[in-house]
């Protein structure tokens, strides 16, 4: 399971940022829109005044016109419209306009001037202010003359550059609060995963009793946890009724077999060195050989149902390993097979000596079933990088197929290769609980030329 | 005739355990309820108690405490179906001397009953130094052993596993039992490293025309006692 460290991974945020940018955009699209329509608007205003003033100029009589253009500029102190009157040949009769601009055409429609009134006005024209925008009309009079009437509409910038500073002010006085507020608020989600993440650890290496933390939310996060936590009883429950079924049925067996077994053993006694004998040898070590395996499961369970640790305590690790070593050293001789014992440095541990003697009696003696004669097991502890003390039981056997390598832990499981050697599933899930009761952990590892079992033990 | 108590409420299990300390020349009687089973066993002198964890009237881990509390030192072999390593331990502590899980074989009950009152009879006649078993010696101040007088190679572990069986010579003594007198420990081993063990023992102590003396009883376990 990826761990969700990086807040900006968190869903929360990312639907904040998305919200933000969609926000942004549909601010920006907002305002554009609100900004052109004022514009148009605007433009629409001054083309009015520029139509009504060539209307009237227009209409003015043609002896009075020079005068009445010169005074359409003078009287306009403030410079918002221009007005000149041009000979047929575009030569400046009257007015404040210097040449008629490129862009006109004498058809009365109001068009703007690329270079607003720098290209209009008289060099030392002391209204003249370059000014990004400028309307103008020209109109040819029915006495060939032509009239240009311009005016400067700043405020059309003006407004744009309003709404420009509104948007950027917008944007930041919310993106950014709302930004901040996001990451804020996405913390607490964050948090509570993190805690369901934390949560999820023990139940995935099989504590089932371990169950989701639920706040007082009510949320969607807490609906699922809720939801999980009932599936997690259900299947505690079902487990729990399997693990009993299997229980009952190995408790309840034990004993007629034992009795089956005695009365067999004593006809055993009195048919010894007759031929009956040998089968009734034959059918009790048949019957031992159940009953082992249902000590084995019932101490599988008793040992999985341990939640205590009443005799752990100051622990040698070197001892016990010493004693496994002793233990098995003669059956690894028999099968002429070199047996090392090699212990390094090891900090202090607290466990069950014994529980932890069967544990790693366990693995060496699949060790050394598993290993061809002739071969070698190793035995080993030392302390590793960590400060904790790792156990190593290394062979020379046919090792473990990489995709067996979790299934062999499981009560019952016996991979293909080791059927057909005595056992019966269940030593390897004795191990497993012990190490898991200790809070160790266990691996296998190795390749074709055998298996290395390991055991991290972290230091007291 | 020794005497033995069987404090047991499951009317079968008694019958069997009676018929087998019996076959085994014990004269045993039997009680249903705990508190019954204390009162006879602080009024009678017993040779060996075998003794029910889980008893009407009162637990036998009670029974167990209240006899020691009254200084009564009759070996006392616990039966229960409890096979927590815990409960044993809880056994043990309380004042039993060994602990059989139920069920059991009755041979495995007998064995263990025998094991018990021979310690019992070496703790009244005092610790002894040197055991004997026909021609071979074991020296357990000086920590040596001899077969006809020729002194024997032995390892430590090989040493204690032959003093186990020399103290009990004649005596068949399980896998089970061997495991836990000798290594200590109370698990099913589950593999054949107890015969592996024994027979290394066998090939220093039974030399080329020596009478062997270790036996196997099959479907049970060992025995060392000199060829009849």
């Amino acid at each position: 399971m990826r761990p969700l460290t990086d807040a900006w991974r968190s869903a929360t945020s990312r639907l904040i940022i998305i919200y933000g940018a969609l926000f942004a955009i549909w601010c920006v699209v907002l305002l554009g829109v609100v900004q052109w329509e004022a514009s148009r608007y605007l433009s629409s205003v001054v083309d009015q005044m520029l139509a009504a003033r060539i209307h009237y100029l227009e209409r003015t009589d043609q002896s009075r016109l020079r005068d009445t253009v010169d005074a359409a500029g003078a009287i306009d102190s403030q410079g918002y419209m221009w007005a000149g009157l041009f000979d047929a040949k575009g030569n400046r009769l009257a007015g404040s306009i210097a040449r008629i601009p490129k862009e006109l055409t004498d058809d009365g429609v109001a068009r703007p001037l690329e270079a607003g009134l720098a290209d209009l006005t008289r060099e030392g024209d002391s209204r003249t202010r370059a000014t990004a925008r400028t309307r103008a009309v020209a109109q040819t009079l029915p006495s060939g003359e032509r009239l240009v009437v311009a005016k400067e509409s700043a405020a059309i910038d003006g407004i744009g550059v309003i709404i420009r500073r509104g948007v950027l002010w917008g944007l930041t006085l919310t993106l950014i609060p709302g930004l901040l507020g996001g990451i804020l608020i996405a913390r607490a989600p964050a948090r509570r995963v993190r805690a369901i993440q934390q949560a999820m650890e023990p139940i995935r290496e099989g504590d089932l009793s371990v169950r989701l933390p639920i706040s007082r939310a009510n949320d969607e996060v807490d609906l699922l946890a809720g939801t999980v936590n009932t599936t997690l009883d259900e299947i505690e429950r079902l487990l729990g009724e399997v693990k009993g079924v299997t229980d009952n049925i190995a408790h309840d067996l034990r004993t007629p077999l034992t009795r089956m077994r005695t009365r067999l053993y004593r006809l055993q006694q009195q048919f010894e060195g007759r031929p009956e004998g040998q089968q009734l040898d034959d059918c009790v070590a048949e019957i031992d050989t159940v009953l082992a395996r249902f000590r084995a499961l019932l101490r599988v369970s008793e040992l999985e149902d341990r939640q205590r640790s009443a005799c752990f305590e100051a622990m040698d690790l070197g001892g016990v390993l010493r004693n496994v070593h002793e233990f098995y050293a003669p059956l690894a001789e028999d099968r002429s097979q070199v047996f090392q014992l090699s212990i390094g440095p090891l900090p202090s541990l607290r466990g069950d000596p014994q529980l932890m003697f069967e544990a790693l009696a366990n693995l060496v003696g699949n060790a050394i079933k598993f290993t061809p004669n002739g071969g070698a097991i190793h035995l080993a502890a030392l302390t590793d990088p960590t400060g904790d003390a790792r156990v190593d039981i290394a062979d020379t056997g046919p090792g473990i197929p990489p995709d067996e390598r979790e299934a062999i832990f499981r009560r019952f499981y016996r991979g293909d290769d080791t059927r057909s050697k005595p056992g019966c599933g269940l030593g390897l899930a004795i191990v497993s609980a012990i190490v898991r009761l200790h809070g160790y952990s266990l691996s296998v590892g190795g390749n074709e030329r055998g298996a290395v079992f390991s055991v991290i033990c972290p230091a007291d | 005739m020794p005497r033995a108590l069987v404090i047991e409420d499951d009317e079968v299990t008694a019958r069997d355990i009676v018929a087998e300390l019996g076959a085994h020349g014990l004269t045993a009687d039997w009680v249903a309820n705990g508190r019954e089973g204390l009162n006879r066993a602080l009024a009678d002198g017993y040779d060996i108690i075998t003794l029910d964890r889980m008893l009407p009237g009162m637990d036998g881990i009670d029974v167990v405490s209240e006899l020691r509390k009254r200084a009564v030192d009759t070996p006392v072999l616990m039966i229960s179906a409890l096979s927590d390593v815990d409960e044993r331990v809880r056994g043990l502590r309380a004042g039993g001397d060994d602990y059989l899980t139920k069920p059991f074989s009755p041979d495995e009950l007998a064995a263990r009953a025998e094991v018990l009152l021979r310690r019992r009879r070496r703790a009244n006649g005092g610790e002894e130094t040197r055991l004997r078993v026909g021609d071979l010696e074991l020296d357990l101040v000086r920590h040596n052993a001899l077969r006809q007088g020729q002194p024997l190679t032995l390892l430590p572990t090989e040493f204690r596993l032959l003093e186990f069986l020399m103290r009990n010579a004649g005596q068949v003594v399980t896998r089970q039992m061997i495991f836990e007198h000798v290594w200590g420990f109370h698990f099913d081993p589950g593999t054949n490293v107890i015969d592996v063990h024994i027979g290394r023992l066998r090939r220093k102590i039974d030399g080329a025309g020596q009478a062997p003396l270790i036996r196997t009883v099959r479907g049970s376990g060992y025995t060392l006692a000199p060829a009849d």
